[in-house]
């Protein structure tokens, strides 16, 4: 099905309820692990990913089709999980960066994590990386989204975004070593 | 030690995971916050009749200024029947209003009443009341 067709299902309340369906269906795993990757607790993303959701329901009016309806989706849910980190660390008088690290310094108490030693030290050495620089190597490396299409969600060139992953590998390479 | 080459070693997960069944519940929640509440309940925004309620206040207050206009003009009115049924129907003797009159008051009294011997003279003399007067 093409995607314009599909939107069109999006919008006729009379097709509405499945063409939901199927796109709850295609994208609540794969954004899921998106917005846990920025945001870290379980229970923060659930909240992010119904309100992406809502998001992309109420303004599907609005979509203008000038972007794929995959990098719109995501446009939004990663724009939703900054706005919300953000919050979240300024209502615990601390800076995103800060509130990141106590999440992954309480990492193995979090039922909702069975990683092992290197995993946390993994999520350790991303902490050490700048804002962008993190939400670049978590969807290159964790999620393995194209450069062309984090292009278009980040808004961001190819060329930046390729030195910026390069970058962080060198870092995180870095810091695994010498920790 | 080796160095540590993120491309040379086995991938590496997040190591996030989800309760049970929690994609199924997800599904669930969502469809109930967004597909019912929009076919099954007509949402009336707020924000739309903003100037309906507007209309609303300023007309209370309207309302509420004429009517409290108009309560005030009751009041005096109240008053006016108040002193005329205390003129009318007060069992004060003339002997409580000695007893209430100082002698400012009774000076006052004098003043407005313009009293004076001649008067007084004149008044007594084309009364027939003045030994009530007298005895009183």
């Amino acid at each position: 099905m093409e995607e314009k067709e599909f939107i069109l299902q999006l919008l006729n309340p009379k097709t509405q309820n499945n063409a939901f369906q199927k796109l709850l269906s295609d994208y609540k795993r794969p954004l899921y692990n998106h917005i846990r990757n920025i945001v870290l607790d379980h229970d923060d993303t659930n909240d992010v990913l119904q309100n992406t959701f809502i998001k992309v329901f109420q303004n599907l009016n609005n979509f203008k089709g000038e972007s794929k309806l995959y990098s719109w989706i995501y446009r939004i849910a990663t724009n939703e999980s900054i706005t919300f980190i953000n919050k979240k660390a300024k209502l615990n008088s601390k800076t995103s960066q800060e509130l990141k690290t106590k999440i992954i310094e309480n990492l193995e108490a979090d039922i909702h994590f069975d990683g092992n030693e290197i995993q946390i030290k993994l999520q350790k050495a991303m902490l050490t990386l700048p804002e962008k620089q993190q939400l670049v190597f978590k969807m290159r490396y964790f999620e393995e989204i194209k450069y062309e299409e984090m292009s278009t969600i980040l808004g961001t060139s190819v060329g930046a975004l390729k030195a910026s992953y390069h970058l962080a590998v060198k870092k995180i390479e870095n810091y695994m070593h010498k920790n | 030690m080796n160095e540590f080459k993120i491309n040379n070693e086995n991938k590496i997960t997040s190591g996030f995971t989800t309760p049970e069944g929690y994609f199924d519940d997800f599904s669930i929640d969502t469809n109930n916050r967004i597909i019912l509440p929009k076919s099954r309940i007509k949402v009336i925004s707020i924000n739309t009749k903003r100037w309906v309620t507007s209309v609303a206040a300023v007309l209370i207050i309207a309302f509420s200024i004429t009517f409290f206009t108009k309560m005030e003009v009751n009041n005096s009115d109240d008053n006016v029947l108040m002193e005329n049924y205390i003129t009318n129907n007060s069992e004060i003797s003339q002997y409580d209003l000695i007893t209430l009159l100082d002698k400012k008051d009774i000076e006052n009294l004098s003043v407005e009443l313009n009293l004076n011997d001649t008067k007084m003279d004149e008044e007594f003399a084309n009364t027939n009341e003045i030994e009530y007067y007298l005895t009183e």
